[in-house]
């Protein structure tokens, strides 16, 4: 019952504040969202899940499953949650992020703040929901409601451009939405009696057992790999993998910083959660069949992100475009389909969440002190705000994969789960091609950081930027610690990772 | 007496702490974070002292002290500690020149009107413990990952101290550059850190069943090959190119050809740091990492002779290089990647000693003459440029004197330090040479640039010290403080005497047996050796791929001798003129081909701004226009058809009846044709 109560006292906290004047909202949506903060802090605590949650024999954490309602004569829906060690650090990701970007909204939010800060804290029930559901219905759900919160956050407190990207963010996740569905609902029509729920542990584990059968013209060869491109599809566009990720850019820009410090820390990570629920635990058998495939899309979307990112003059959109390059590490791992390939991608989706996070915040910071975000108007910022450009540095090598922060760790994981992985083929050329991504990861930001913190003083806008406020530099200075934290002691999140990682490896390799 | 080797990772953490207070306290500490840098690596220095004379009681430590990813069911990655005569040994010289570079630090940042009127020292003291800590947990690693893990981080210090004096337009240019470039030779060693670990399963260096050994016994055929993953490829060809990705980082950070642009432009950090990248931390860490896991390398004939050939293409090619420039600290810059290529040779040929040796040796003369060039910055308010100086010799004894011994050990002159260890690796690459022809290739290149050494070593202490002043500043120097002479001093005793350690010229001539670098490397001694890293093990094992003949020691080094004495001789005759003339314009294009360091810089500009930049744009050209553009299409397309189609939402029934009963008729066709009825 402490999932329910996680995502009720979330809900409830969001109607609260929306229902709160907007002099109070701020500091309420703050106080009130350390309750989720705190419970999922508690639950991590206390976690005491092993195995994945997808597979038999595992323990699933705080499991609540009961019979929902009947759909036809056919199938039962179950209301079904439960962590396992893939899901929980995530859901703690979103707590700690929701508290983080609600603060760090303190000084740039400047009107409407009880409907902004009330959206927030919905958004953060949507995407602990996702995280903790297990039946598809549940899931599909809350996948489905994130929508609308980040619909209208950018919609309504984003930039010029706001209502083309909302718009675009929009309809272009809802489409792969429906792919997706389409794909998955196929899937289990052609298990047939294999499987009365739409729960994903079982058709999980009717995936193990049987081969669907033949819907349509499509024998169950097909239909697999047809469910599996339509749910890869699908996700992609969410991860965002190339061709897919043209919403994100617009997106980041025109969302306000604290919205993108949830889009990139968070948002993102939907996708490729679901990849790794669907695609690469149920459907394992047929990432195989696409290795060769999937393992260029890994390889393009880092080399391709980062040369997209060298080309930006933009801060928001360098940053914005660098997370695609971070995401293909997260497909290269995922295709690994080993233990620290798996583990390891999993690892970047926390990491680069936390990382995106503070960059974004960072970004923010600049964006209003200097009301500007083009590289070329701002220059030396260093004597004018030290501080924040200190952070500036720590988070840009934190993105690049600097060791003993998380980036590297997780970095690491990925390239040494995917370099001698069985399963992807080439896989000891291929994981160099992808690792070339942080040679041009370090020189974007090097650049950036070069022209806009160092020099001589000099901005094209005309205002006098001061160093930030405490409260603008206190979010930033947790996810400082809490990147050191993970990339000192990887184990904090890695050991459960690991163990929800290995029952799904194909033949127990590494 | 063996317990004291626990509180080696002390010697690393305590810089650690200074970092950690600094960045605390920063402004409020006394002398703006000095007090406690100068503390933190005094405690670390007489720390190592300990571990070092510890080892020399015979005890050695390898011992995993930190899980950083735990075992079970996957490779274990840890943090873990080897004590070893080598890493005791280096372990000293970082501690002692990261302490003296403290101190000459309070002369030159803090005391130094010029310097610290400009701020930021707690931030300098800071970067400065922790490059102190990073280069020590590096040399302390006893495994491949924690190495990289710390190469990095000594790579993070050296951007942050590179770039400290950020508000002028070159240090962050020159920051940049050094991590770029040294990131692309670490992009190298990530993947052969990878390959190490899914090859092996391991990463360690020492141990029986640390990576050199496995590979060793595979090659000797005690364990088959089937144990490994080998990728397809024969044991020996995949330990080769392994071994040669590591080398990439070596070549990044050792600023070895075709990775050295960086280090020059690396002199727009403070001189102290200079001193302290060149010497012992930066730039030492990549040959350090050869000499680390020389079993590996020992076993490839390949990679040794790459590593010989790019290391005295370096020494020769850095030396013409040093020959024309005009500040100082320039052709310091210069002869430290010519030193540096000394080294990789000796390494490459074999002679892990003799690498070893000549590093010992570099560290403290380089340090010296760093410092040296510092104390003369400082007393004629920042002024680098040779052509402005001149005169100094009487002016400043203490730094000349001191500055002489270092550049008397660097251009290789009996009985300084660098005669010692030059002479060794020469004398290696020779006898290897013998036996394998193409290999004196590569010692006549190292020779010839003795030569030059000598020459921009004297060209530079004439310029300095002798003659005239050539500006009111070099004409009545400031003085400066014991903080500054005394690590001149004691380094400047170091350059006279450090080579007496090693002297295998005498040794053989004599048969007295005064080798004691190579007797301390060799851990014979040791009542716990760990074979796997000792001198004999290594050279036994390199004997097997590249045997060496046995040259007589006295011509080889006399012809050395004759070389570098030819050059300072040059030297001396061209310069010595109270009004020296530039003599540049006399070699023509050949010397203007050189002064812009042979288009290096310029053609790792285009490959970075001409290539990869104009790329990105095309490719950001590509995806606004053509992926973007079928995104933004697919909706127009949308957006059209359904202002059309709406039109026939006209309102007026007759046409909705019309429509309805074109549609029922449509169905009926379709029908009518599936079922088969017309």
């Amino acid at each position: 019952m402490w999932i329910e109560a996680l995502v009720l006292a979330t809900l409830l906290a969001a109607g609260i504040v929306f229902l709160a004047p907007d002099r109070v909202a701020p500091r309420l949506a703050f106080v009130l969202s350390l309750i989720p903060l705190v419970g999922s802090l508690w639950m991590f605590l206390n976690f005491d899940g092993s195995g994945n949650a997808l597979r038999e024999g595992s323990t699933i954490a705080f499991q609540n499953r009961v019979e929902w309602f009947q759909l036809g004569d056919l199938y039962t829906l179950n209301w079904h949650v439960g962590l396992d060690g893939i899901s929980m650090p995530l859901v703690v990701l979103s707590t700690i992020l929701t508290t983080l970007a609600i603060v760090s909204a303190w000084t740039p939010i400047e009107e409407r703040q009880s409907q902004f800060y009330g959206l927030m804290l919905f958004l953060e029930a949507a995407l602990i929901g996702v995280f903790v559901a297990l039946d598809f219905f549940v899931w599909f759900v809350f996948w489905e409601a994130v929508l609308i919160p980040m619909y209208l956050l950018i919609g309504i407190w984003g930039g010029p451009r706001r209502k083309y990207a909302a718009i675009k963010f929009f309809v272009y996740t809802n489409i792969a939405s429906l792919v997706m569905f389409i794909g998955f609902v196929a899937l289990v029509f052609g298990l047939g009696d294999a499987v009365t729920t739409f729960d994903l542990t079982d058709v999980a584990q009717a995936l193990t057992e049987t081969e669907p059968d033949a819907v349509g013209w499509m024998d169950a060869s097909t239909l697999k790999a047809a469910a599996f491109a339509a749910l890869f599809i699908g996700f992609a566009v969410k991860v965002p993998v190339v061709p897919f990720h043209t919403w994100l850019p617009d997106a980041h820009v025109e969302a306000p910083s604290p919205v993108s410090v949830l889009l990139a820390g968070v948002l993102l990570k939907m996708g490729t959660y679901a990849l790794l629920r669907f695609n690469f635990t149920m459907l394992a058998d047929q990432a195989m069949r696409f290795a060769e495939i999937i393992a260029a899309v890994a390889v393009i979307s880092v080399i391709y992100g980062a040369l997209l990112a060298l080309a930006q003059r933009d801060l928001k959109r360098i940053v914005a475009y660098s997370s695609v390059s971070s995401m293909g590490y997260v497909i290269l791992g995922l295709m690994a389909l080993t233990i620290y390939g798996v583990g390891g991608a999993t690892f970047q989706m926390l990491s680069h969440g936390l990382i995106s996070g503070l960059l974004f915040m960072i970004v923010g910071v600049i964006y209003h002190e200097t009301h500007t975000r083009m590289v070329s108007d701002i220059s030396g910022l260093a004597t004018q705000m030290p501080i924040t450009v200190g952070a500036f540095v720590a988070g840009g090598f934190a993105y690049m994969g600097l060791p003993l922060m998380s980036g590297f760790a997780a970095e690491f994981f990925v390239f040494l789960g995917s370099f001698g992985s069985p399963h992807l083929p080439a896989s000891h050329i291929v994981t160099p091609m992808a690792m070339f991504g942080i040679v041009i990861v370090a020189g974007y930001l090097l650049w950036a950081m070069q022209q806009t913190l160092f020099g001589e003083f000099d901005l094209a806008t005309d205002y006098n930027p001061r160093e930030a406020q405490l409260h603008d530099l206190a979010p930033i200075a947790v996810l400082l610690a809490l990147i050191i934290i993970l990339g000192v002691a990887p184990e904090v999140a890695f050991e459960m990772i690991r163990d929800a990682t290995a029952p799904i490896i194909p033949g127990g390799d590494m | 007496m063996e317990g004291f080797l626990e509180l080696a990772p002390a010697t690393a953490l305590l810089p650690l702490i200074s970092f950690i207070v600094i960045l605390a306290f920063g402004r409020q500490l006394p002398m703006q974070g000095a007090i406690p840098g100068v503390v933190a690596t005094f405690i670390s220095l007489v720390l190592s002292v300990v571990v070092f004379i510890v080892v020399g009681q015979g005890y050695t430590y390898n011992e995993d002290i930190y899980t950083w990813v735990a075992g079970d069911e996957v490779i274990e990655l840890s943090f873990g500690i080897l004590i070893d005569p080598l890493s005791s040994l280096m372990l000293v010289i970082v501690a002692l020149i990261a302490f003296l570079v403290h101190l000459f630090s309070v002369g030159y940042m803090n005391l130094d009107e010029g310097h610290a009127e400009r701020g930021g020292l707690p931030r300098y003291y800071a970067s400065l413990g922790l490059f102190t800590f990073s280069m020590l947990a590096f040399v302390l690693a006893n495994n491949l990952l924690m190495a990289f893990i710390f190469f990095e981080l000594v790579g993070l210090c050296s951007y942050l101290l590179i770039g400290f004096w950020f508000t002028d337009k070159a240090p962050p240019s020159a920051a940049k550059k050094a991590f770029l470039v040294t990131r692309f030779g670490d992009y190298f060693f990530l993947i052969g850190t990878v390959a190490v670990l899914a090859t092996f399963g391991t990463a360690a260096f020492a141990g029986s069943d640390s990576f050199p050994v496995i590979a060793q016994d595979i090659i000797a055929g005690d364990i088959s090959e089937t144990a490994i993953e080998t990728f397809g490829f024969e044991a020996s060809t995949w330990f080769t190119i392994v071994g040669l990705l590591i080398l990439g980082g070596v070549v990044g950070k050792s600023a070895q050809f075709p990775l050295h642009t960086w280090l020059p432009d690396a002199m727009e950090g403070p001189t102290p740091v200079s001193a302290l990248i060149h010497a012992a931390t930066m730039v030492a860490a990549g040959v350090y990492l050869v000499a680390r896991m020389f079993g590996f390398y020992a076993i490839s004939p390949t990679a040794l002779a790459i590593i010989a050939f790019v290391g005295a293409f370096t020494a020769l090619f850095a030396a013409t290089m040093g020959v024309v420039k005009d500040d100082i600290k320039q052709v310091l810059a210069y002869s430290t990647i010519s030193q540096y290529g000394y080294i990789m040779l000796g390494l490459g040929v074999g002679g892990f000693v003799a690498g070893t040796f000549h590093l010992m040796n570099h560290a403290f003369f380089k340090a010296l003459l760093f410092l040296g060039a510092g104390s003369v910055i400082v007393m004629t308010h920042h002024q680098q440029d040779m052509w402005k100086l001149g005169g100094l010799k009487d002016r400043a004894p203490i730094t000349y004197w001191t500055f002489l011994a270092g550049a008397l050990a660097l251009a290789g002159i009996i009985p300084f330090s660098g005669f010692w260890s030059k002479d060794e690796i020469l004398y290696d690459a020779l006898a290897v040479g013998l036996e394998t022809p193409i290999l004196l290739v590569a010692y006549a290149m190292a020779l010839l640039a003795v030569f030059f050494t000598g020459f921009y070593t004297f060209r530079m202490v004439m310029l300095t010290f002798h003659g005239e002043p050539r500006s009111e500043y070099a004409e009545s120097p400031d003085p400066v403080g014991w903080q500054i002479q005394l690590p001149l001093v004691v380094l400047g005793v170091l350059a006279v005497v450090a080579g007496f350690v090693n002297m295998v010229p005498v040794e053989k001539l004599t048969g007295l047996e005064i080798a004691y670098l190579y007797q301390w490397l060799d851990q014979a001694w040791l009542e716990q050796p760990i074979p796997e890293t000792a001198a004999g093990t290594y050279s036994a094992l390199v004997a097997q791929e590249l045997p060496s003949a046995d040259p007589n020691v006295l011509l080889p080094a006399l012809i050395a001798l004759a070389l570098a004495l030819g050059g300072a001789l040059l030297a001396y005759r061209l310069y010595s003129d109270p009004e020296p003339q530039r003599h540049v314009d006399e070699l023509g294009s050949v010397g203007h081909v050189v002064e812009h360091n042979y288009y290096q810089d310029e053609f790792q500009v285009w490959l970075a701004q001409g290539v990869t930049a104009r790329v990105a744009r095309v490719a950001d050209i590509f995806d606004q226009g053509v992926i973007d553009g079928l995104v933004n299409a697919s909706s127009s397309i949308s957006l059209f058809s359904s202002e059309h189609l709406k039109r026939i939402q006209t309102g007026v029934v007759t046409n909705y009846a019309t429509l309805l009963l074109i549609g029922f008729l449509l169905i009926l066709l379709g029908f009518g044709i599936y079922g088969g009825w017309f």
